[in-house]
């Protein structure tokens, strides 16, 4: 299997997974967003939720960098930007969740 | 080095159609969703400093334009969503034909409108 095979079908499995953890937290997002400082630490803290928010990040920030990386091939001509800017793209894709996740596992 | 590729045509060239509204609003959402998301961890790694740091964020999404901007994501996720299921279900072979695109273009566009509201219903009224 070539690897333009593979990140079509990692993009198709990513989609699918997200859309429904996109309405779970736009839901969520809606009843809490407005609400104190206790109430939404409490979503954050309920290990439900935490397991969820954390899969749907994870999962967000997987299908964007392949999606992204589609938009930089179509529209970047020079190979050294289009590199750079892939690289960066993996790197937030990988370092934002990660603390994201460590941090509100500590919460 | 300059690559070979092709690079997609520019988007001036072609009359617009149903479809490629929903295919550059896809790509358009795509990363709205994606700074909305950052913002949101962002938000998250904020509640662990304490209430006071807090204040600001509550405050603005108290205020009218924060309303305004939970409303926006809100159509953004949803219209993504939409034109992800369109997407998926034109993966599987279906849904090519020139009339078939259009409604399903239209149903992705109001679709992601009507479920602005009911998500909204949902999350304020009954969830």
């Amino acid at each position: 299997m070539i690897n333009a095979t593979k990140k079509w079908i990692f993009l198709k499995i990513s989609g699918a997974t997200l859309v429904p953890l996109m309405l779970w937290f736009i839901i969520n997002l809606i009843n809490f967003y407005d609400q104190g400082f206790s109430d939404v630490v409490k979503f954050f803290t309920n290990s439900s939720s935490k397991f969820l928010f954390s899969m749907f990040v994870i999962n967000a920030y997987f299908f964007s960098a392949l999606s992204i990386s589609e938009v930089f091939e179509d529209y970047i001509r020079n190979n050294k930007i289009k590199n750079v800017a892939n690289k960066l793209l993996y790197a937030s894709a990988v370092v934002i969740p990660l603390i994201t996740i460590i941090l509100i596992t500590k919460l | 080095m300059e690559s070979k590729t092709p690079l997609s045509p520019h988007i001036q060239i072609y009359r617009w159609h149903i479809s490629s509204l929903v295919s550059i609003c896809h790509r358009i959402t795509g990363i709205i969703n994606i700074i909305v998301i950052t913002l949101i961890c962002l938000w998250a790694s904020i509640l662990l400093f304490g209430e006071s740091n807090y204040e600001t964020i509550n405050s603005f999404l108290n205020s009218f334009m924060g309303k305004f901007f939970i409303l926006g994501i809100t159509w953004s996720f949803s219209f993504q969503a939409l034109s992800e299921i369109r997407h998926l279900i034109m993966d599987f072979g279906y849904g090519f034909e020139i009339k078939t695109t259009k409604i399903t273009g239209l149903i992705v566009i109001f679709g992601s409108l009507i479920l602005t509201v009911v998500f909204y219903l949902i999350g304020k009224i009954f969830f």
